[in-house]
Formats: structure tokens, C-alpha cells, sequence
């Protein structure tokens, strides 16, 4: 009878301890973890190692691995998901669990820790598959318990205070990029030559309208220009290979932009083609004597239009550099077109304040070549570290 | 000495040197000086062979030979430094 009872006892307790944990273990539902990716995005990649320990931990986890530069199908999924959370900041990595989504990855303490603890969650509680769903698979459907936190790449600095990097290094970087391109010799020299036939002008209003229209018209022309490419690296996509050759361009342009300012110590100008040069300024003496000022503002109009044509020869290929960067941030529309208004504002800076000076002292002014050799090495160095990035570290180079 | 002054109304450098300049011809009443234009004084420019680069200040000495050339945009005082070094010539 006591053996009995001590098997009794035994089964019981056993049975007190083991039960709970095999509920527990039924009650371990699955939980669908999805990770956008870059191939070759170094973040992605301590994500990818750390959700490799993270499913050795939890067996009830199912990864899901969508690879979004060079596969467009992910990228479509990623772009639907993108929708369905009203995200306004689409980089990778992106992490989805359920129907929260964690954009970035700092390290398996920080955004490792929360991920865990997501899943840990989850594995109690259940979750949808939410990507399984917009991909279009039959999914079990889970209690949702699920808040949205998305990671925050906030760095503190002295007197600035909390700083959001991801929000701030576009903007920065498409001033600094678009001064550059803006301190351009090639394209003050047809606005010099301009204000100084207006300064022999009798009407300033007339003076002001025809300077005015040219400088709004290259801006014009220089923001269509930069939208088309734009455009064509949306369209285009995350293509490893368009990604290199807009890199090596970046090094010939960053290349180029430090050798002007090692060559151009004396800050001489550059003599543009005598015959280029000559057809420009006859047109542009034409364009002022005109009897009609309407005739004159349509020449202004057009020249302005055609003038923009050698312009963008002598850009290096800035304009396709950042184009691919801001392709690659993955914005909303009119946040690109925003990015561009920016670009071309700072672009454009330079020629205002000549031309307003100019105007307003009657006197034509010009920027010290001091400061476009500056610019130059700058610039030289910023676009020279972005060709090295698109092609080594893309990952580094998506913003938004 | 005289210096003839090569430069042109579109080229920034040439704006930036031409009251550096006019400061100088003040200071210095006995210094002559000549400006001619990129575009239209073609047979100057062709003469003492500019080149592509601009603004160019030619330094002439007492028998109209050249005796030094400067390129771009120069600092006053170095300018004047120059010129008083070379005043007898």
C-alpha cells in the first residue's frame, strides 16, 4: 500500500511539476517574424546573425527573409507593408512582428532585447502574420496584441540636444551636395555676362524681370533634369549594378572635385570654348536689345532652357549621385520632390544673391574662387566617401 | 612699369581683382595700367599669349618687355609688394 501511495505521490507531483510546462509548451503559438533586407547592408546582416540565435531559442519562431535590393517581388511586398503601416520611414532593415514594426537595427542589446521580448510576447499571446497576408498566404489568425514602437536613431549633442540622425543627415547632405554642384564656374559666367549688359540698362524693372526669368528658368530646368533621374532610379529599383556605377562615378566626381581644388590655387577662371562662349554672348546681347520685352523675355526663356544643356555636362554627374542616394532613402512622393525643391534652393543661392546684389548696387559682383575651392574639397571629400559607400557599405547611404 | 590688366565681365576673379586694383592705382599714382578685355581685344590676347585661364596681369617693364606675369586672384598686399619691389624697372 505505501509503494502504491508513494507511486501516487510521485505521479502527482510530477505531474504538478511537468503539466504546467507541457501547457505551456502547447500553449507556445507561432509567431511570424518578417526581415526586409539589403544584401550587402551592414546593419541587416547583425540582424540577420542575431535572429539566427533568436531561432534557436524560441522553435515556435518562424522567420520569413525578404531580400529587397536586388529581388523586386520583395521589394513590392516590402512596399505594400510599407502601406499597410502608413510608415513614413521605409529603410532596412524592417522588421515585422505581427503588426509591429521595428525600422533599423542598432545592436542585440538594444533592438535584439526588444525583438526578444516581442516574440517572447507574442509566444504567449499569438500574433497575425501580417506579411504572410499581404503576400497573399493562407495564414492562422492570432489574437493581436501588438503596439507599435518604432526604433529611434536619436543621438544627443552639446547645445543641439536630442537629434534625430536619420531625419537630419538627408537634409544635410542634400545642402552640402547641392552647394557644391551650385559653385559651379561654368554655369555663374553666362549670369555675369548677363548682368552686365542689365547693368547697362535704363529700365530696372525690365533689368530685374530678365534676370530674374533667367535664374528661374535654370532652376526650373536643373529641378526637371533632376527629377528624370529621380524617376529613373525609382523605376529602376534597388539594381546592385546601377548602385556600383553610380559609385565609381561619385569617385571620378569626388576625384575630380579635389583635383580642381588642388590644380586651382591661384582661383583663375576657367575659360569656357571660345565658339561656345562667342555664340552664348551674342545671343545674349541680341536677346537684351530687343525692341519687344516680350520677345526678350521668351529669348531669355530659351537660353536660360539650352544654357542648363552644358550645365549638366560640367555638374560630374552630381545630380545622378544624389538622385540615386534619394532613390535609395525610399521617401513618400512628395517628400522627394520636397528634397529636390532643397537641392535646387541651394543650388541656386549663389546666383540670387550675385544677381540681387548686383542689382540693388548697380555694381557686378562676383564669389571669391577661395570659397569654391573650398566647396571643392568638401564636396570633393563628401562625394568621394559616398562613391566608396554606394558600392562597399549601401546600407550606410539610406536615410529617411 | 606699366601692367596690363587681361580679364573679362563674366569671369568672378576678374570682378574680385578690379577694386583690389583700383585701391592700388590710388596708392600708387605713378603706376600705369591697361585693361583689356578677354572677348573683344582678341590681338592682345593672341600677342602676349593668355591662355585659358583668367584674370592675367602682365608686368611690363620700361622698354615694354615683359618681365613677370600673375594669374587669378592675388592678395593686395602682396600686390603691392610686388609693385614697390619692381618700381624702377
Amino acid at each position: 500500500m505505501k509503494i502504491f501511495l508513494k507511486i501516487f505521490l510521485i505521479v502527482i507531483m510530477s505531474a504538478v511539476l511537468i503539466l504546467p510546462n507541457l501547457v505551456l509548451a502547447q500553449d507556445l503559438t507561432d509567431v511570424y517574424l518578417t526581415i526586409f533586407y539589403g544584401d550587402g547592408c551592414p546593419h541587416c546582416h547583425n540582424e540577420l546573425l542575431f535572429l539566427e540565435k533568436l531561432q534557436a531559442e524560441f522553435s515556435n519562431l518562424k522567420i520569413r527573409k525578404l531580400e529587397v535590393w536586388s529581388d523586386k517581388d520583395n521589394l513590392e511586398v516590402m512596399k505594400d507593408a510599407v502601406r499597410k503601416f502608413n510608415l513614413t520611414t521605409t529603410n532596412v532593415p524592417l522588421t515585422i512582428i505581427g503588426s509591429e514594426v521595428i525600422t533599423g537595427y542598432l545592436n542585440d542589446e538594444t533592438t535584439g532585447s526588444r525583438i526578444r521580448k516581442i516574440v517572447e510576447k507574442h509566444s504567449a499571446t499569438g500574433c497575425q502574420d501580417t506579411v504572410g497576408e499581404i503576400m497573399g498566404l493562407d495564414v492562422s489568425q492570432g489574437d493581436v496584441v501588438c503596439d507599435q514602437d518604432q526604433e529611434s536613431k536619436n543621438i544627443t549633442l552639446p547645445v543641439f540636444g536630442q537629434i534625430n540622425t536619420a531625419t537630419w543627415s538627408l537634409p544635410l547632405l542634400t545642402m552640402a551636395i547641392a552647394a557644391v554642384d551650385g559653385f559651379n564656374p561654368c554655369a555663374m559666367w553666362i549670369l555675369l555676362f548677363l548682368i552686365s549688359l542689365l547693368l547697362g540698362m535704363e529700365d530696372k524693372k525690365k533689368m530685374w524681370i530678365l534676370g530674374s526669368t533667367f535664374i528661374i528658368v535654370s532652376a526650373l530646368a536643373y529641378f526637371l533634369f533632376l527629377a528624370a533621374w529621380l524617376n529613373l532610379f525609382l523605376f529602376l529599383g534597388f539594381i546592385r549594378v546601377i548602385r556600383v556605377v553610380i559609385g565609381l562615378v561619385a569617385i571620378g566626381s569626388g576625384g575630380y572635385h579635389l583635383k580642381s581644388y588642388w590644380q586651382n590655387r591661384d582661383g583663375s577662371c576657367e575659360v569656357v570654348d571660345d565658339e561656345k562662349r562667342a555664340k552664348i554672348i551674342d545671343r545674349l546681347r541680341k536677346i537684351t536689345e530687343q525692341k519687344f520685352f516680350w520677345l526678350a523675355v521668351l529669348g531669355i526663356v530659351g537660353l536660360a532652357f539650352a544654357v542648363n544643356l552644358i550645365e549638366l555636362v560640367c555638374s560630374a554627374g552630381l545630380p545622378a549621385i544624389y538622385t540615386q542616394i534619394l532613390a535609395l532613402a525610399k521617401l513618400s512622393t512628395p517628400g522627394y520632390y520636397l528634397y529636390l525643391l532643397l537641392y535646387i534652393f541651394i543650388f541656386t543661392l549663389d546666383d540670387l544673391l550675385v544677381f540681387i546684389i548686383a542689382m540693388t548696387t548697380l555694381q557686378a559682383v562676383g564669389i571669391s574662387s577661395k570659397y569654391t575651392r573650398w566647396s571643392n574639397l568638401i564636396g570633393g571629400i563628401i562625394i568621394f566617401i559616398l562613391g566608396i559607400l554606394l558600392i562597399f557599405k549601401p546600407g550606410w547611404v539610406m536615410f529617411g | 612699369m606699366k601692367v596690363l590688366k587681361i580679364g573679362a565681365v563674366w569671369c568672378p576673379g576678374c570682378i574680385i581683382m578690379k577694386p583690389r586694383w583700383q585701391k592700388i592705382e590710388q596708392e600708387l599714382p605713378w603706376l600705369e595700367t591697361e585693361y583689356f578685355d578677354y572677348d573683344k581685344d582678341k590681338d592682345v590676347v593672341e600677342k602676349y599669349q593668355v591662355g585659358k585661364k583668367i584674370p592675367v596681369f602682365i608686368f611690363l617693364d620700361k622698354d615694354s618687355q615683359e618681365f613677370d606675369r600673375k594669374t587669378g586672384e592675388i592678395d593686395r598686399k602682396e600686390l603691392m609688394a610686388f609693385l614697390q619691389e619692381n618700381k624702377d624697372r
